[in-house]
């Protein structure tokens, strides 16, 4: 389980930065910060499939470096199990698994030395490390490629690399930044069983996209952020339910259309 | 933080260029610049020996002897001429009609019983560093001149075996107390620090900028601060691995400097390399490496704080840049003359190394001040590695 209570991030802007005309009317730039994050709260138990949706910049990404404590928020709170991650990064770190929205992977690195290096960082045993590598690259179908080197590999081969090396600790729970973007739809099908089998094993998800059919496929609960605030956050039914048509892309847009009214 | 050391020199073992600014390019440029030397000095020394003069002799029948023996010299060809006057020889010269003009005065007269000084007249452009013609003409003159005295002092009733007593008096022998050994320092010390110097500099530049902005730019950076080990930790892993390519560019550096300037030095003939190794020893290498250290850590913390700070690969280049030329100034003020390792200049980064690099190759460096030169840069070098460490905490530096 992970609760995110009233999480705000603000970042100093340069002096030398000169905002468009939009950006002033965004309610977000205030003095010399932007609020990048104002107020987001939902949480994800057991087995459940948050999906967090928004338009570009409306803070998904900085809430999810929230979550994975690469950035320190300004207030607010996130706690896994009951346990404060802000608190204590370090041991939190342990129970989460992060894909951020590049691949990230070290190119001069075949696909095993990237898992096997995050997997030490993990603190896990060699004997532990091996047992689990073979199951993620049999799992993502990962063991033709897993000794060639990441600059080597197609973008769906970085993925499913970088998925191993995001859970290769069996995190509590696992945030992925756009997972699917850009990939072949093999991959993406491959990418989807991943997430549903995280799901059986009771893993909660929480994942950003810009695809609905991913979130109808998927998930159980909806967010959906909106300059720096959780406009909406409840399950894909009451979702579905914001729209006559039952259609997620207008339910979505009501939530925008709602917000700016 | 060893597992991140760990990985970064194994990514850094694969990567070319890696390879070639901290393995390739110390063991090489000392052949290199060896080689070259050798090549140079020996082509120049070669061509100026075989190269022909082509002169002319103005009033040659008042001084036979001498004419004969420029006529018969392999580097001297005669060339005739109508010329007499000074300033038309100089013009014929710049024309190239000619190379040298020797003017004897019409009055000059061999026989014993003359004993006015003549002044002669050398006309030549002696802007060449080796300046052969000068040698050679003085040589065929100081014989000319040697037979002239004798038949002059006979002349004068001085026998033979008193000549040497007439002509030179007195006579000094001159005892240097510089070692060979501290001449040759003072001649290459500096130049040995500000070839060992920028090589540590650039082993550990790539390096910093691949480990730091590299990872900023791949993405990889926000992987790895989400992992359970401090940001302390990363940083150091990657300072100890920055750290590790300067010392071994330093290494690889002294060790080729050695060996090869060892080998040169004494197959190839090359005087003043060989020399060099000679007085060098095992200690005074292990020393200038000791020296290297703790620079070599100051150059780490600092490349990587500026690679750290930079959102990309190129812009961490355009910081990076100036910082060479900042430690350039202090070498080219250690090979100054004048220039030496004192209490004040021990405690000035770069230009203390390199003043005890100098004074290292010399054989006359003071320990104490050795001491207080590592004392220093051990200093600076905790201080510049404490200023990285809490520059990776700041999220501003990090997500810029």
């Amino acid at each position: 389980m992970i609760q995110i209570n009233q999480l705000a991030k603000a970042f100093a802007i340069s002096k030398n930065n000169k905002l468009s005309d939009s950006e002033k009317n965004d309610v977000r730039y205030g003095g010399d910060r932007f609020h990048s994050v104002r107020d987001v709260s939902f949480s994800c138990a057991a087995g459940e499939v948050l999906a967090l949706l928004g338009p570009n910049g409306a803070g998904k990404t900085t809430t999810l470096r929230l979550l994975s404590t690469a950035l320190q928020p300004d207030s607010g709170s996130v706690l896994i199990e009951g346990q404060d991650v802000i608190k204590k990064p370090v041991q939190a770190r342990k129970r989460i698994g992060f894909l951020s929205s590049s691949t990230g992977l070290y190119g001069r690195l075949t696909a095993r030395e990237n898992v096997a290096y995050f997997g030490r960082l993990h603190g896990m045993s060699e004997n532990e490390l091996n047992h689990r590598i073979d199951e993620l690259f049999t799992l993502l179908q990962m063991h033709e490629f897993a000794n060639r080197r990441a600059d080597n590999m197609s973008t769906g081969m970085k993925q499913k690399t970088a998925i191993a090396r995001a859970v290769v600790h069996s995190p509590k729970v696992v945030v992925l930044d756009e997972p699917t973007t850009g990939l072949d739809i093999m991959t993406v099908q491959t990418v989807l069983d991943f997430i549903r089998s995280l799901k059986q094993q009771g893993t909660p998800v929480i994942f950003s996209t810009h695809h609905l059919d991913e979130v109808a496929a998927l998930c159980d609960k909806v967010v959906v952020i909106n300059a720096g605030i959780s406009a909406f956050n409840g399950s894909l039914e009451e979702f579905r339910q914001l729209a006559p048509t039952a259609d997620l892309r207008q339910a979505f847009l009501q939530v925008l259309n709602k917000e700016v009214a | 933080m060893w597992q991140v050391y760990q990985k970064e020199l194994l990514e850094l073992m694969r990567d070319k260029k890696t390879l070639m600014f901290v393995v390739l390019l110390p063991l090489l440029i000392f052949p290199l610049l060896f080689g070259l030397m050798g090549l140079v000095m020996s082509n120049v020394s070669r061509q100026a020996e075989a190269e022909e003069h082509r002169y002319v002799i103005i009033h040659a029948e008042r001084a036979p002897a001498f004419a004969d023996a420029l006529f018969y010299h392999k580097n001297f060809k005669k060339v005739e001429t109508d010329l007499t006057a000074a300033e038309d020889l100089k013009q014929a010269i710049r024309d190239d009609k000619f190379d040298v003009a020797i003017v004897i005065p019409a009055d000059f007269d061999v026989s014993a019983e003359n004993l006015n000084q003549s002044k002669w007249q050398l006309i030549h452009n002696s802007s060449s560093q080796l300046d052969m013609i000068s040698k050679h003409f003085n040589d065929l003159l100081k014989t000319f001149s040697k037979k002239l005295q004798q038949d002059k002092l006979a002349g004068l009733g001085v026998s033979s075996d008193k000549v040497a007593a007439v002509l030179e008096p007195v006579t000094v022998e001159r005892i240097n107390t510089a070692e060979s050994r501290e001449n040759i320092g003072e001649k290459i010390g500096g130049f040995i620090a500000y070839l060992l110097v920028p090589l540590v500099l650039a082993g550990a530049s790539y390096p910093a900028m691949d480990i730091g902005a590299g990872e900023k730019e791949r993405g990889t950076l926000e992987t790895l601060l989400i992992c359970p080990i401090s940001r302390s930790a990363i940083v150091l892993g990657k300072f100890f691995t920055v750290l590790t390519t300067g010392l071994v560019s330093a290494a690889l550096t002294v060790i080729s400097f050695g060996g090869w300037g060892y080998l040169i030095g004494s197959m190839a003939g090359v005087d003043v390399v060989a020399k060099t190794m000679e007085t060098l020893g095992f200690i005074d290498l292990t020393l200038i490496l000791a020296l290297l250290l703790p620079l070599s850590a100051i150059f780490a913390a600092l490349l990587l704080s500026l690679s750290i700070y930079a959102r990309s690969y190129k812009e961490a280049q355009n910081y990076i840049g100036p910082v060479t030329m900042v430690v350039f100034m202090p070498l080219v003020v250690a090979i100054l003359p004048g220039v030496e390792l004192n209490w004040k200049t021990a405690m000035v980064p770069v230009l203390n190394v390199a003043l005890s690099i100098k004074e290292l190759v010399k054989g006359t460096i003071d320990y104490l001040l050795l001491a207080a030169v590592l004392g220093s840069t051990l200093l600076i070098a905790a201080a510049a590695i404490a200023f990285c460490v809490s520059w990776f905490q700041k999220e501003k530096v990090l997500f810029r």
